[in-house]
C-alpha cells in the first residue's frame, strides 16, 4: 500500500490518497469538489508482501498508573505486511499498548514508532496511516451512521463519497440513514469497522475486532483483515478468541501482566515450547498389538486408545512411520486427522502463572 | 490541515447545536429576556408605565438578570465538550486521526463560541429590531456594545467550562464545578468584595479579577457616555481603563483556555 500526499491543482487543498503501485484513483477534492485521476507510480520489487522493515517498532515501554505498572519495558515490532496478532489476559496490558501506540497515553518511557514517526514527537504524521477501531466502540448517537462516517472522512481529508460503498461492504448498508444511538453492539462493531477501513489505511490497529459480533459478523471481520493483508496493509489485531488469530496472523506477540512474554509465529512458538502435534488414527478395529507397534515408533510420546481411535503425540517426522507401523501391525485405518499445536496451547503455556 | 482539522470540529459542533435546537432555544430566550425587559421594565416603578424603552434603559433594567444568564448557558455548552467524548468513548477515535489536541481544544472552542455568538446575535439583535422599531432616536452604539459585550462574557465561561471538561473525569464532578463557578463569580465575589471597605482605585483592580464585574462596568462607561454628555469618563475611572477591561476580558477567555490546552495535552485517554 502507497500513501501520497497530493495537492489539488485548483484550489491547492493537500488530499492523501492510498493505493496499490500502479493502481488508478478517482479523486473528488472535498474541498473544492474538482474530480480527477491520479496513478500511484509502479515499483519494481514483485508483489508486496511482509518485508522486513517494521511498520509499528515500540521500544521499551513502561506505563505505571500510580505504582501499578500496566505495561513494563516492553518492546516488539510489527513488520510491513504482515497480521500481528497481540494476546493476553484481561487486564494483561494490550489496551494500554494500543492505546500508546496511538499516542492516547501519555508513556512513563519508551518509545513508538509508526512508519518511522515517533508518535510523540510527530503524532500527527504517524496517524496519518492508521485506521483504528477501539475495544469500546462510540459514535455521536444523533448522527446517522453515514453523517458520522461523513464527519471522519472530513478529518482524514478523504472524499466523503468513499463512506457509503463501506457501509454496504460492512452489511449494514439499509442502516446508512439511521441514527447510530440505535444501532445494536454488532451493528456499531460493524460500522467501528467501517470507519477504521475509511481511506484504505496502510496500517489497521484493531482492538478486540470481533466483539459484539454474531458468527456472520466474526466472519466478515476475518476476510475485511484478510483482504486489506491483500491489498497490502499491516494489521495489528487483538483478540481473545485463539482460534480466530491463529488463522489469520502471521505472528503474535503474547503480553501477561505488563511483560512481552513471546513474539513469533504460532509453528516456531510452538517448536520453542516442545509442542508436539497430535495425529489421531480412526481404526476399524483396534487390538493391542497396533497400540503397542505405535509406542515403539520413534519420536511418539503418548499414545492414547478411545474407542476404535488412537490419539498418538509425537514429533513431526514420526507420522509416517506411525502410519505404516499400523498397517503392519494389521490396522485398518479409516480416517487419519492431525492436530498441529493450537496457540491456545501456545497462549496457556506462556501465561500460565 | 490544521485549518481543515479545527473547521472540521468547529461545524460538527455547530451543527449538534443546530440540530438539537439549543441555538434557537438560546436565541429564543434571549429575545424574550430583552423584549420583556424593554416592555415591561418600567412598570414597576414610582410612575408605572407599559410600552418599549429606550435601549439603555433596557440594557440597565436586564443588566442584573443578563450578568446571571450568559455564564449559566457559556458553563452548560462547554462543560462536557471534552470530558462528554472521553467519558463515551469517542474522543480515542477522533484522536486517533491525523489531529493534535490543540485543534480538538480550538475545533470546540470556536464551534460551541459560534453557537454562543449566533444565539446571542439573533436573540438580541430580533428583540433590538423590534425595539427600535417602537422607540424615537434609537442609539444602536450602546445596544451594538451590549450584544459585544456579552458576547464576550459568554466566551469567558466558555472557557472556564473547557478548563473545567479537560481537568476533571467525571461529568458530575464537571456539573458540581459549573455550579461552584457560577456561584463564585455571580454570588461569592461581589458579596465578598462589596462588603469589604476598600479605596475606590482597589475596587477598580479588584474588579478586573471577576469578568462578571468586568462585564458590569464595560456597560456602565458605555451608559454613562449616554446619559451625562458632557461627563469626563477619564476624571470617573482610572486612565485607560477601558482598554485594561477589554485586556482583562480577553486574558479570561485566553488563560483557562491555555490551560485546557495544557492538561488536555497530559490528559491519558
Amino acid at each position: 500500500m502507497t500513501v501520497k500526499t497530493i495537492k489539488c491543482p485548483k484550489c491547492k487543498n493537500e488530499i492523501t490518497v492510498s493505493g496499490k503501485p500502479g493502481e488508478k484513483t478517482q479523486i473528488i477534492c472535498p474541498k473544492c469538489s474538482s474530480k480527477g485521476t491520479f496513478t500511484f507510480p509502479k515499483e519494481n520489487s514483485k508483489s508486496k508482501t511482509i518485508t522486513d522493515s517494521f511498520t509499528i517498532e515500540v521500544n521499551n515501554l513502561t506505563k505505571s498508573y500510580n505504582n501499578f505498572k500496566a505495561v513494563d519495558n516492553v518492546s516488539f515490532n510489527v513488520k510491513s505486511g504482515e497480521i500481528f496478532g497481540f494476546l493476553g489476559p484481561n487486564g494483561a496490558g494490550k489496551t494500554t499498548t494500543i492505546k500508546s501506540i496511538l499516542g492516547l497515553i501519555n508513556a512513563n518511557s519508551g518509545e513508538i514508532k509508526i512508519n518511522g514517526f515517533d508518535i510523540k514527537k510527530r503524532g500527527k504524521e504517524a496517524k496519518k496511516y492508521i485506521g483504528y477501531l477501539p475495544e469500546k466502540i462510540a459514535f455521536y448517537d444523533n448522527l446517522t451512521a453515514l453523517q458520522n462516517l461523513h464527519f471522519y472522512a472530513e478529518m482524514k481529508n478523504i472524499p466523503k463519497e468513499e463512506c457509503k460503498p463501506l457501509i454496504e461492504e460492512m452489511g449494514i448498508g439499509n442502516e446508512v440513514n439511521k441514527k447510530v444511538g440505535k444501532f445494536s453492539k454488532g451493528m456499531q462493531q460493524r460500522l467501528g469497522m467501517a470507519r477504521a477501513l475509511l481511506g484504505n489505511p496502510p496500517i489497521l490497529i484493531l482492538d478486540e475486532p470481533s466483539g459484539g459480533l454474531d458468527p456472520r459478523g466474526v466472519a466478515l471481520i476475518r476476510n475485511k483483515i484478510k483482504e486489506m493483508k491483500d491489498k497490502g496493509s499491516t494489521v495489528f489485531v487483538s483478540s481473545h478468541i485463539l482460534a480466530e488469530v491463529q488463522e489469520v496472523c502471521d505472528r503474535v506477540g503474547i503480553i501477561d501482566k505488563g511483560v512481552i512474554v513471546a513474539e513469533d509465529s504460532v509453528s516456531k512458538l510452538s517448536v520453542k515450547l516442545n509442542l508436539k502435534p497430535k495425529l489421531i488414527i480412526e481404526l476399524e478395529k483396534i487390538s493391542e498389538k497396533i497400540v503397542e507397534s505405535v509406542k515403539k515408533v520413534e519420536g511418539v510420546e503418548k499414545v492414547e486408545a478411545i474407542g476404535v481411535m488412537i490419539h498418538i503425540t509425537c514429533n513431526q517426522k514420526a507420522k509416517s512411520k506411525i502410519i505404516i507401523s499400523v498397517e503392519k501391525a494389521g490396522g485398518d485405518i479409516v480416517n487419519i486427522q492431525t492436530k498441529e499445536p493450537s496457540l491456545e496451547e501456545v497462549f496457556m503455556r506462556f501465561t500460565e502463572s | 490541515m490544521i485549518v481543515n482539522a479545527i473547521f472540521s470540529i468547529a461545524k460538527k459542533e455547530i451543527m449538534d447545536n443546530i440540530r438539537n435546537l439549543w441555538i434557537i432555544i438560546m436565541s429564543v430566550i434571549f429575545a424574550l429576556f430583552a423584549l420583556v425587559f424593554s416592555y415591561f421594565g418600567s412598570s414597576f416603578g414610582a410612575s408605572p408605565e407599559l410600552g418599549f424603552q429606550s435601549f439603555a434603559f433596557t440594557i440597565a433594567s436586564m443588566m442584573i438578570s443578563v450578568v446571571l444568564l450568559i455564564p449559566i448557558i457559556g458553563l452548560m455548552l462547554g462543560y462536557a465538550a471534552i470530558l462528554g467524548e472521553i467519558e463515551k468513548g469517542s474522543m480515542s477515535s477522533l484522536l486517533s486521526y491525523s489531529v493534535s489536541r490543540i485543534e480538538v481544544i480550538l475545533g470546540k472552542f470556536i464551534g460551541l463560541g459560534c453557537v454562543l455568538f449566533l444565539s446571542i446575535l439573533i436573540g438580541f439583535g430580533v428583540a433590538g429590531i423590534i425595539i427600535a422599531a417602537n422607540i424615537s432616536n434609537p442609539n444602536y452604539g450602546n445596544y451594538l456594545l451590549f450584544i459585544v459585550a456579552s458576547v464576550l462574557l459568554g466566551f469567558v465561561f466558555l472557557s472556564l467550562a473547557m478548563l473545567l471538561s479537560s481537568i476533571l473525569k467525571k461529568r458530575s464532578a464537571a456539573i458540581g464545578g459549573v455550579v461552584f463557578l457560577w456561584f463564585f463569580f455571580a454570588m461569592i465575589l461581589p458579596i465578598v468584595v462589596g462588603s469589604i471597605e476598600l479605596p475606590t482605585d482597589w475596587i477598580y483592580g479588584v474588579n478586573l479579577l471577576n469578568p462578571i464585574s468586568t462585564y458590569s462596568e464595560i456597560i456602565s462607561m458605555s451608559m454613562l457616555l449616554e446619559f451625562l454628555e458632557s461627563v469626563d469618563i477619564n476624571q470617573m475611572y482610572p486612565p485607560n481603563y477601558n482598554i485594561w477591561l477589554l485586556l482583562s476580558t480577553i486574558a479570561w477567555i485566553a488563560i483557562p483556555l491555555l490551560l485546557a490546552i495544557l492538561t488536555f495535552k497530559r490528559r491519558d485517554i
